[in-house]
Protein backbone atom coordinates (compact mmCIF):
# COMPACT_ATOMS: atom_id res chain seq x y z
CA UNK A 1 0.00 0.00 0.00
CA UNK A 2 1.47 3.85 -0.75
CA UNK A 3 1.77 5.88 1.78
CA UNK A 4 -0.62 8.23 0.70
CA UNK A 5 -3.05 5.70 0.35
CA UNK A 6 -1.91 4.37 4.09
CA UNK A 7 -2.36 7.91 5.72
CA UNK A 8 -6.10 8.13 4.19
CA UNK A 9 -6.96 4.99 5.45
CA UNK A 10 -5.52 5.56 9.05
CA UNK A 11 -7.38 8.96 9.19
CA UNK A 12 -10.98 7.32 7.81
CA UNK A 13 -10.24 4.72 10.70
CA UNK A 14 -9.44 7.61 13.26
CA UNK A 15 -12.23 10.09 12.11
CA UNK A 16 -14.73 6.97 12.72
CA UNK A 17 -13.12 5.96 16.17
CA UNK A 18 -13.79 9.43 17.09
CA UNK A 19 -17.62 9.52 16.07
CA UNK A 20 -17.80 6.12 17.72
CA UNK A 21 -16.63 7.98 20.93
CA UNK A 22 -18.47 11.08 20.10
CA UNK A 23 -21.50 9.58 19.19
CA UNK A 24 -23.88 9.62 22.42
CA UNK A 25 -22.11 12.61 24.30
CA UNK A 26 -22.06 14.69 21.49
CA UNK A 27 -24.43 13.97 18.45
CA UNK A 28 -27.36 11.44 19.67
CA UNK A 29 -29.85 12.48 23.07
CA UNK A 30 -31.09 8.87 23.02
CA UNK A 31 -28.98 6.49 25.67
CA UNK A 32 -30.80 3.47 25.10
CA UNK A 33 -28.89 1.62 22.49
CA UNK A 34 -30.33 -2.02 21.14
CA UNK A 35 -29.61 -5.08 22.62
CA UNK A 36 -28.46 -6.44 19.36
CA UNK A 37 -25.86 -3.66 19.46
CA UNK A 38 -24.56 -4.83 23.11
CA UNK A 39 -25.12 -8.32 21.86
CA UNK A 40 -22.70 -7.76 18.68
CA UNK A 41 -19.98 -5.89 20.20
CA UNK A 42 -19.43 -8.75 23.03
CA UNK A 43 -18.21 -11.04 19.89
CA UNK A 44 -16.14 -8.81 17.73
CA UNK A 45 -12.68 -9.06 19.45
CA UNK A 46 -12.68 -12.84 19.35
CA UNK A 47 -13.81 -13.01 15.71
CA UNK A 48 -11.44 -10.47 14.85
CA UNK A 49 -8.49 -11.73 16.65
CA UNK A 50 -9.62 -15.36 15.46
CA UNK A 51 -9.68 -14.62 11.91
CA UNK A 52 -6.48 -13.12 11.91
CA UNK A 53 -4.46 -15.63 13.92
CA UNK A 54 -5.92 -18.22 11.32
CA UNK A 55 -4.74 -16.23 8.63
CA UNK A 56 -1.70 -15.39 9.77
CA UNK A 57 -0.70 -19.05 10.24
CA UNK A 58 -2.43 -20.97 7.48
CA UNK A 59 -2.54 -18.34 4.83
CA UNK A 60 -0.10 -17.84 2.73
CA UNK A 61 -0.18 -15.29 -0.33
CA UNK A 62 -3.93 -15.98 -0.66
CA UNK A 63 -3.79 -19.66 -0.41
CA UNK A 64 -4.73 -21.91 2.15
CA UNK A 65 -1.31 -24.16 2.80
CA UNK A 66 -1.82 -26.12 6.27
CA UNK A 67 2.26 -27.04 6.85
CA UNK A 68 2.77 -29.24 9.47
CA UNK A 69 6.48 -28.96 8.76
CA UNK A 70 6.25 -25.14 9.21
CA UNK A 71 7.10 -24.15 12.76
CA UNK A 72 4.90 -21.05 12.83
CA UNK A 73 2.08 -23.04 13.76
CA UNK A 74 3.67 -25.33 16.36
CA UNK A 75 5.08 -21.30 17.98
CA UNK A 76 1.22 -20.31 18.15
CA UNK A 77 0.16 -23.92 19.68
CA UNK A 78 2.38 -23.63 22.35
CA UNK A 79 1.71 -20.03 22.78
CA UNK A 80 -1.68 -21.06 23.31
CA UNK A 81 -0.61 -23.77 26.27
CA UNK A 82 0.70 -21.19 28.02
CA UNK A 83 -2.09 -18.71 27.23
CA UNK A 84 -4.45 -21.08 28.64
CA UNK A 85 -2.13 -21.81 32.12
CA UNK A 86 -0.72 -18.75 32.79
CA UNK A 87 -3.63 -16.09 31.44
CA UNK A 88 -0.33 -13.91 30.39
CA UNK A 89 0.14 -12.08 27.83
CA UNK A 90 4.07 -11.14 28.21
CA UNK A 91 4.38 -15.24 28.66
CA UNK A 92 2.56 -16.55 25.70
CA UNK A 93 5.10 -13.98 23.97
CA UNK A 94 7.72 -14.62 25.16
CA UNK A 95 7.22 -18.90 25.35
CA UNK A 96 5.66 -18.18 21.62
CA UNK A 97 8.87 -16.29 19.98
CA UNK A 98 11.15 -18.50 21.94
CA UNK A 99 9.37 -21.69 20.92
CA UNK A 100 9.40 -20.29 17.13
CA UNK A 101 13.30 -19.75 17.32
CA UNK A 102 14.33 -23.02 18.87
CA UNK A 103 11.83 -25.07 15.87
CA UNK A 104 13.34 -22.59 13.32
CA UNK A 105 16.91 -24.39 14.84
CA UNK A 106 15.53 -27.85 14.73
CA UNK A 107 13.49 -27.86 11.60
CA UNK B 1 -12.54 30.52 43.44
CA UNK B 2 -8.89 29.48 44.81
CA UNK B 3 -10.84 26.18 46.73
CA UNK B 4 -12.02 25.43 42.67
CA UNK B 5 -9.06 25.24 41.16
CA UNK B 6 -7.05 23.21 43.94
CA UNK B 7 -10.40 20.92 43.71
CA UNK B 8 -9.82 20.80 39.98
CA UNK B 9 -5.99 19.89 40.60
CA UNK B 10 -6.70 17.25 43.13
CA UNK B 11 -9.31 15.98 40.88
CA UNK B 12 -7.11 15.76 37.58
CA UNK B 13 -4.38 14.24 39.55
CA UNK B 14 -6.37 11.46 41.46
CA UNK B 15 -7.58 10.61 38.19
CA UNK B 16 -3.72 10.17 37.10
CA UNK B 17 -2.92 8.29 40.16
CA UNK B 18 -5.80 5.79 39.86
CA UNK B 19 -4.82 5.11 36.10
CA UNK B 20 -1.39 4.55 36.85
CA UNK B 21 -1.56 0.95 37.66
CA UNK B 22 -3.24 0.17 34.25
CA UNK B 23 0.03 1.60 32.33
CA UNK B 24 1.93 -1.47 33.10
CA UNK B 25 -0.14 -3.22 30.44
CA UNK B 26 -0.59 -0.71 28.24
CA UNK B 27 3.39 -0.17 27.83
CA UNK B 28 3.98 -3.84 26.23
CA UNK B 29 0.95 -3.10 23.57
CA UNK B 30 2.57 0.13 22.70
CA UNK B 31 6.30 -0.93 22.08
CA UNK B 32 4.91 -4.41 20.48
CA UNK B 33 2.80 -1.80 18.23
CA UNK B 34 5.42 0.00 17.18
CA UNK B 35 7.90 -2.73 16.81
CA UNK B 36 5.13 -4.60 14.38
CA UNK B 37 3.92 -1.33 12.74
CA UNK B 38 8.37 -0.90 11.16
CA UNK B 39 8.27 -4.48 10.39
CA UNK B 40 4.93 -4.13 8.26
CA UNK B 41 6.76 -1.54 6.57
CA UNK B 42 5.01 1.83 8.20
CA UNK B 43 7.36 4.53 8.51
CA UNK B 44 8.41 5.65 11.29
CA UNK B 45 6.40 8.87 11.91
CA UNK B 46 2.97 7.61 10.30
CA UNK B 47 3.06 4.91 13.34
CA UNK B 48 3.53 7.30 16.02
CA UNK B 49 1.10 9.79 14.44
CA UNK B 50 -1.35 6.69 13.72
CA UNK B 51 -0.82 6.34 17.64
CA UNK B 52 -2.33 9.79 18.21
CA UNK B 53 -5.45 9.92 15.33
CA UNK B 54 -6.68 6.41 15.84
CA UNK B 55 -5.37 6.36 19.24
CA UNK B 56 -6.69 2.46 19.89
CA UNK B 57 -4.38 -0.47 21.05
CA UNK B 58 -6.40 -3.08 19.68
CA UNK B 59 -7.39 -1.46 15.88
CA UNK B 60 -3.91 -0.23 15.89
CA UNK B 61 -2.40 -4.26 16.36
CA UNK B 62 -5.02 -5.41 13.31
CA UNK B 63 -3.97 -2.71 11.14
CA UNK B 64 -0.51 -3.78 11.56
CA UNK B 65 -1.20 -7.74 11.31
CA UNK B 66 -3.33 -6.86 8.18
CA UNK B 67 -0.82 -4.52 6.06
CA UNK B 68 1.81 -7.79 6.74
CA UNK B 69 -0.81 -9.95 4.93
CA UNK B 70 -1.00 -7.56 2.38
CA UNK B 71 -4.47 -6.88 2.63
CA UNK B 72 -6.14 -4.15 0.97
CA UNK B 73 -7.45 -0.32 2.43
CA UNK B 74 -11.06 -0.92 2.27
CA UNK B 75 -10.47 -4.43 4.55
CA UNK B 76 -8.00 -3.33 7.30
CA UNK B 77 -10.78 -0.25 7.30
CA UNK B 78 -13.25 -2.33 7.55
CA UNK B 79 -12.24 -4.86 10.33
CA UNK B 80 -10.92 -1.50 12.23
CA UNK B 81 -14.06 0.28 12.18
CA UNK B 82 -16.10 -3.04 13.25
CA UNK B 83 -13.27 -3.62 15.75
CA UNK B 84 -13.83 0.02 17.62
CA UNK B 85 -17.77 -0.25 17.48
CA UNK B 86 -17.70 -0.70 21.36
CA UNK B 87 -16.28 2.70 22.14
CA UNK B 88 -20.26 3.72 21.21
CA UNK B 89 -21.14 1.67 24.04
CA UNK B 90 -18.75 3.30 26.56
CA UNK B 91 -19.77 6.98 24.99
CA UNK B 92 -23.29 5.76 26.21
CA UNK B 93 -22.64 4.86 29.13
CA UNK B 94 -20.86 7.98 30.22
CA UNK B 95 -23.11 10.07 28.15
CA UNK B 96 -25.43 11.08 31.31
CA UNK B 97 -22.24 12.28 33.45
CA UNK B 98 -20.95 14.81 30.81
CA UNK B 99 -23.70 15.64 28.71
CA UNK B 100 -23.73 19.10 30.93
CA UNK B 101 -20.06 20.19 29.93
CA UNK B 102 -19.20 22.79 26.99
CA UNK B 103 -18.79 20.93 23.92
CA UNK B 104 -15.42 21.61 24.04
CA UNK B 105 -15.25 19.09 27.35
CA UNK B 106 -16.96 16.41 25.42
CA UNK B 107 -14.99 16.85 22.57
CA UNK B 108 -11.86 16.18 24.35
CA UNK B 109 -13.17 13.45 26.76
CA UNK B 110 -14.65 11.75 23.62
CA UNK B 111 -10.89 11.56 22.22
CA UNK B 112 -9.86 10.14 25.83
CA UNK B 113 -12.05 7.57 25.76
CA UNK B 114 -10.47 4.45 25.38
CA UNK B 115 -10.76 0.73 26.92
CA UNK B 116 -8.07 1.71 29.99
CA UNK B 117 -9.57 4.98 30.67
CA UNK B 118 -13.49 4.51 30.39
CA UNK B 119 -13.23 1.51 33.40
CA UNK B 120 -11.34 3.87 35.58
CA UNK B 121 -13.59 6.87 35.17
CA UNK B 122 -16.69 5.37 35.35
CA UNK B 123 -15.66 3.30 38.75
CA UNK B 124 -15.51 7.16 39.71
CA UNK B 125 -18.93 8.28 38.41
CA UNK B 126 -20.89 5.30 39.85
CA UNK B 127 -18.97 5.05 42.95
CA UNK B 128 -18.88 8.77 44.00
CA UNK B 129 -21.68 10.73 45.35
CA UNK B 130 -23.85 12.81 42.97
CA UNK B 131 -25.03 14.44 45.65
CA UNK B 132 -23.20 17.56 43.93
CA UNK B 133 -25.46 17.18 40.93
CA UNK B 134 -28.55 17.28 42.46
CA UNK B 135 -29.04 21.02 42.64
CA UNK B 136 -29.64 21.74 38.38
CA UNK B 137 -28.32 25.34 38.76
CA UNK B 138 -25.25 24.69 40.65
CA UNK B 139 -24.14 21.11 39.14
CA UNK B 140 -21.73 22.65 36.71
CA UNK B 141 -20.20 24.26 39.11
CA UNK B 142 -19.47 21.72 41.69
CA UNK B 143 -19.00 18.37 39.69
CA UNK B 144 -15.71 18.20 39.32
CA UNK B 145 -15.32 14.39 38.13
CA UNK B 146 -14.52 15.32 34.15
CA UNK B 147 -11.32 16.36 35.92
CA UNK B 148 -10.72 12.95 37.07
CA UNK B 149 -11.88 11.64 33.70
CA UNK B 150 -9.49 14.15 32.07
CA UNK B 151 -6.27 12.95 33.89
CA UNK B 152 -7.33 9.04 33.54
CA UNK B 153 -7.86 9.76 29.86
CA UNK B 154 -4.40 12.05 29.82
CA UNK B 155 -2.00 9.50 31.51
CA UNK B 156 -3.23 6.62 28.95
CA UNK B 157 -2.66 9.11 26.07
CA UNK B 158 0.93 9.92 27.64
CA UNK B 159 1.35 6.32 28.09
CA UNK B 160 0.61 5.17 24.64
CA UNK B 161 2.47 7.99 22.68
CA UNK B 162 5.79 7.26 24.60
CA UNK B 163 5.80 3.29 24.47
CA UNK B 164 4.89 3.53 20.70
CA UNK B 165 7.89 5.83 20.30
CA UNK B 166 10.02 3.27 22.31
CA UNK B 167 8.77 0.66 20.01
CA UNK B 168 9.54 2.78 17.17
CA UNK B 169 13.28 3.26 18.40
CA UNK B 170 13.73 -0.27 20.20
CA UNK B 171 12.14 -2.02 16.70
CA UNK B 172 14.20 -0.37 14.64
CA UNK B 173 17.51 -2.05 15.86
CA UNK B 174 15.67 -5.76 15.44
CA UNK B 175 16.69 -7.66 12.39
CA UNK B 176 13.86 -9.12 10.28
CA UNK B 177 14.92 -12.39 10.15
CA UNK B 178 14.09 -12.41 13.97
CA UNK B 179 10.44 -12.70 13.20
CA UNK B 180 9.56 -10.15 15.19
CA UNK B 181 5.92 -9.62 13.47
CA UNK B 182 5.21 -13.34 15.10
CA UNK B 183 4.26 -11.25 18.59
CA UNK B 184 1.15 -9.76 16.67
CA UNK B 185 -0.73 -12.83 16.27
CA UNK B 186 0.77 -14.35 19.40
CA UNK B 187 -0.77 -11.36 20.98
CA UNK B 188 -3.81 -12.18 19.73
CA UNK B 189 -3.52 -15.40 20.97
CA UNK B 190 -3.56 -14.43 24.66
CA UNK B 191 -5.89 -11.92 24.06
CA UNK B 192 -8.62 -14.82 22.92
CA UNK B 193 -7.84 -17.32 25.65
CA UNK B 194 -9.16 -14.20 28.05
CA UNK B 195 -12.07 -13.66 26.09
CA UNK B 196 -12.95 -16.86 25.56
CA UNK B 197 -15.16 -17.42 28.62
CA UNK B 198 -18.77 -18.55 26.94
CA UNK B 199 -20.20 -20.50 24.15
CA UNK B 200 -21.14 -17.87 22.26
CA UNK B 201 -17.61 -16.30 22.21
CA UNK B 202 -15.86 -19.60 21.45
CA UNK B 203 -18.35 -20.13 18.40
CA UNK B 204 -17.83 -16.65 17.00
CA UNK B 205 -13.97 -17.51 17.19
CA UNK B 206 -14.23 -21.05 15.82
CA UNK B 207 -16.47 -19.80 13.52
CA UNK B 208 -14.63 -16.50 12.31
CA UNK B 209 -11.07 -18.68 12.32
CA UNK B 210 -12.73 -21.56 9.92
CA UNK B 211 -14.19 -18.77 7.42
CA UNK B 212 -10.71 -17.33 7.45
CA UNK B 213 -9.54 -20.43 5.81
CA UNK B 214 -12.28 -20.98 3.83
CA UNK B 215 -12.33 -17.12 2.21
CA UNK B 216 -9.34 -16.93 2.18
CA UNK B 217 -8.84 -16.82 -1.76
CA UNK B 218 -10.95 -13.24 -1.87
CA UNK B 219 -9.19 -10.42 -2.76
CA UNK B 220 -7.58 -7.92 -0.94
CA UNK B 221 -8.02 -10.10 2.01
CA UNK B 222 -11.78 -9.24 1.94
CA UNK B 223 -12.09 -12.90 3.40
CA UNK B 224 -11.03 -11.68 6.77
CA UNK B 225 -13.84 -9.41 6.74
CA UNK B 226 -16.19 -11.87 5.73
CA UNK B 227 -15.02 -14.35 8.18
CA UNK B 228 -15.59 -11.77 11.27
CA UNK B 229 -18.85 -11.16 9.93
CA UNK B 230 -19.81 -14.76 9.93
CA UNK B 231 -18.05 -15.42 13.05
CA UNK B 232 -20.73 -12.55 14.47
CA UNK B 233 -23.56 -14.42 13.57
CA UNK B 234 -22.57 -17.66 15.18
CA UNK B 235 -21.87 -15.99 18.00
CA UNK B 236 -24.83 -13.81 18.30
CA UNK B 237 -27.11 -16.99 17.35
CA UNK B 238 -25.43 -19.42 19.83
CA UNK B 239 -26.03 -17.19 22.51
CA UNK B 240 -29.33 -17.08 21.66
CA UNK B 241 -29.49 -21.32 21.30
CA UNK B 242 -28.21 -21.39 24.90
CA UNK B 243 -30.72 -18.95 26.00
CA UNK B 244 -33.96 -20.84 24.59
CA UNK B 245 -32.25 -23.95 25.74
CA UNK B 246 -32.60 -23.41 29.32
Amino acid sequence: MSTAALIGLLVAVGLVTFLYRYAMIGLFASRNLPGWLHALCRHIAPASFAALTASALFVHGGEVAIDLAAPKPWAALVAALVAWRTRSVLATIGTGMAALYLLKFLL
Amino acid sequence: MSATRSTRRAEFLAGCRDEAPLQLGVVPFGMLYGIGALAAGMPAWLAQLASAVVFAGAAQLVIVQMLTAAAGALPIGLTASLLNLRHVLYSASVADYVRHLPRRWRLLLAYLLTDEAYAVAILRYQTTSAAATKDDTTSDARDLRHWYFLGCGFTLWATWQLSTAAGLLFGATIPAEWDIDFAVPLTFIALLTLLLRERAGQAAALVAALGALAFATLPYKLGLVAAILLGLLAGVWAARFARDGK
